[in-house]
């Protein structure tokens, strides 16, 4: 059945029978567009997210103190370093800046350019950056949420922050990143980290927390046995929990999509089915006609299973497309909050094209299976129907 | 030689509304002749050439071509033996309006696994038969009703059946062109094809190259 007559009779059916198909055909783009819109944004922010875990340090160890998170000290850094199997440590310096006209939190950064080991998500940030020239002045770097906010308020060119002991800090607003950059640094202000020190009111001895590796993933318990002895006022957070917990998220929001997803296909199915199975005059004679002429059942069942696959093709890859279209070029608006969820700042970030292969032959499979399954048992019985009598 | 034996066929059986549309049907009819079922509308005429093109099962008894048994055939098996050895001609010329004469007709050769240059060339050798082939790439939408009918012919006629079946050809048909279809009959009957028209067309009555007229009446042949 692989010849041009079987082709133009199958495209002769589906145009014959486009009222049939029609709603379901835009139904399904409307089903897949959504379900792929989804898809696309959940694994692309799973990979941004994931690949800037993949940059932090293997341990990030905080000062508590009666329950609290405190300032830790830098002397710590020594004591650390003396622990066997433990690399590229250092102090971070970060903390919120209240905007109070607008009711948000920046997020400051401080970093020490010199230092070898830093982030590599900063230094990839900072490779645009003239170093001598950041340092000449008190100098900044803002993400695109808080460039807006600045030009809202006319700060062109520099920022007064107010500092613990209610001076001004004037800080000039050396560029903004990139907007690639958004999904990590929308509202991330870069500086040098005994500026960001002055602003955070964090004294030169301290520092907000002190992060480590541990390259040896088997030594990584030992270490951190280690390091509580050491200090036993500490917190320590690992990336491989950081990593487990962004995992749960992930899983629990794409959970809450599937079961819709569930819901979505089910009942699309039972429409499917309820329409297919509905046999009129002409679906009667047309299988009447090809029995006729010597197709079996199995024959028209095939043709039936073709037409629809055609259909629900079709559909597919209109409904990929068209949510392509909509994550990577629109840059998915309004569903790109439910995943972003409680930000404080307008997050205008890009979506960097990103598509699995695997989630969308799930995709397929999940979308096409409940579709050609439903009609086919409608189909059979269209096929299997005594069509003599419609054919008089 | 067709043979049909004891043949009874009873629809919605068990039922309130069973009704037997063929009552102990016996036949014979030679290889190569060409056979009138005549009788009235509901007398059992296009049952018996439904059942004999295995579109239909009998409740009971036998139908053997050539020796083999058609009766209970199951579907992959008679489907296979339609398209091979039967060739069908409607009232109504049961044709896809929206395909052009040659779509129309190669459908029949589609399950036959023909590769396209030999399904092309079956197809015109069909359409020269039915001389239908100045039409061949028009709509059969936009086709007359004698040309139709010579279009069903063809497709009838492409996969070179050893038997015609024919169910009311001529009802549709105005009388030069009902004389059309019977000249393209006398045709096929050179090629010595076998065939079996269902009708209530006084014209069939009178044709010299009629081998036999049977008549059926609420569901018997009649003597």
């Amino acid at each position: 059945m692989k010849n041009s007559v079987f082709l133009n009779f199958l495209f002769l059916l589906l145009t014959k029978h486009k009222t049939k198909h029609i709603s379901i055909f835009f139904i399904s783009i409307l089903i897949v567009f959504l379900s792929s819109s989804i898809l696309f944004i959940s694994t692309t922010l799973k990979k941004e997210i994931f690949s800037t875990l993949d940059n932090q340090s293997d341990f990030v160890i905080q000062k508590i103190n009666s329950g609290k998170i405190e300032n830790t000290p830098i002397s710590w850094i020594d004591d650390f370093t003396k622990i066997n199997g433990v690399e590229k440590i250092q102090q971070r310096v970060y903390g919120q800046y209240y905007f109070m006209p607008e009711n948000i939190y920046f997020t400051i950064v401080g970093v020490d350019l010199f230092e070898e080991a830093i982030n590599k998500n900063i230094k990839d940030l900072l490779s645009i950056l003239n170093i001598s020239d950041f340092l000449a002045n008190d100098s900044m770097i803002i993400g695109n949420g808080i460039k807006k906010i600045f030009d809202k308020y006319h700060y062109f060119d520099s920022y007064d922050f107010k500092l613990f002991n209610n001076e001004l800090k004037e800080t000039k607003i050396f560029k903004e990143l990139p907007i690639e950059s958004n999904i990590v640094a929308n509202d991330l202000i870069i500086m040098d980290i005994n500026l960001a020190k002055e602003i955070l009111n964090i004294k030169e001895d301290e520092c907000t927390d002190i992060v480590l590796n541990v390259p040896n993933n088997l030594e990584r318990q030992n270490v951190k046995d280690q390091l509580i002895l050491k200090h036993s006022n500490t917190r320590i957070l690992q990336k491989d929990n950081l990593k487990k917990e962004y995992e749960n998220m992930f899983n629990y929001k794409g959970g809450i999509f599937l079961i819709f997803f569930i819901i979505v296909i089910v009942t699309f199915t039972l429409i499917l089915y309820q329409r297919y199975s509905m046999i009129s005059l002409g679906d009667k004679k047309e299988i009447g006609i090809l029995k006729a002429v010597g197709w079996s059942i199995k024959d028209i069942i095939k043709l039936k299973i073709m037409e629809n696959f055609i259909v629900a093709f079709m559909a597919f890859i209109i409904g990929v497309i068209l949510s392509y279209i909509f994550v990577f070029i629109l840059n998915a608006p309004i569903l790109k909050n439910i995943f972003i969820g409680s930000s404080n700042m307008q997050n205008d970030f890009i979506f960097n094209a990103y598509i699995q292969i695997d989630t969308l032959i799930t995709l397929f499979l999940f979308f096409m299976i409940p579709f050609l399954s439903a009609i086919l048992i409608p189909v059979w019985k269209v096929a299997i129907v005594d069509s003599t009598e419609s054919m008089k | 030689m067709i043979k049909i034996t004891n043949l009874n066929k009873t629809f919605n059986e068990n039922t309130k509304k069973e009704f037997h549309a063929l009552k102990n049907i016996n036949l014979e009819i030679k290889t190569s002749s060409c056979v009138i079922l005549k009788g009235i509308s509901g007398s059992g005429k296009s049952t018996l050439l439904s059942i004999i093109g295995t579109l239909l099962k009998p409740t009971s008894g036998e139908i053997k071509i050539d020796e083999d048994s058609i009766a209970k055939l199951p579907d992959l098996h008679a489907s296979n033996f339609r398209a091979r050895r039967l060739g069908f001609i409607f009232q109504s010329y049961n044709l896809f309006n929206e395909l052009s004469v040659k779509d129309n007709i190669a459908i029949t050769l589609i399950p036959l696994g023909f590769t396209q240059k030999q399904i092309n060339e079956m197809v015109l050798k069909a359409m020269n038969l039915a001389n239908i082939e100045h039409k061949k790439d028009e709509l059969v939408y936009n086709l007359s009703g004698g040309e139709k009918q010579r279009c069903a012919i063809a497709r009838a006629l492409v996969n070179n059946p050893d038997i015609i079946l024919c169910d009311e050809p001529t009802a549709n048909l105005d009388h030069d062109n009902s004389i059309n279809f019977i000249e393209s009959l006398r045709e096929l009957k050179k090629l010595n094809k076998t065939i079996i028209v269902a009708t209530h067309d006084p014209i069939f009555e009178k044709l010299d190259f009629v081998d036999e007229i049977i008549n059926i009446k609420n569901g018997i042949i009649c003597e």
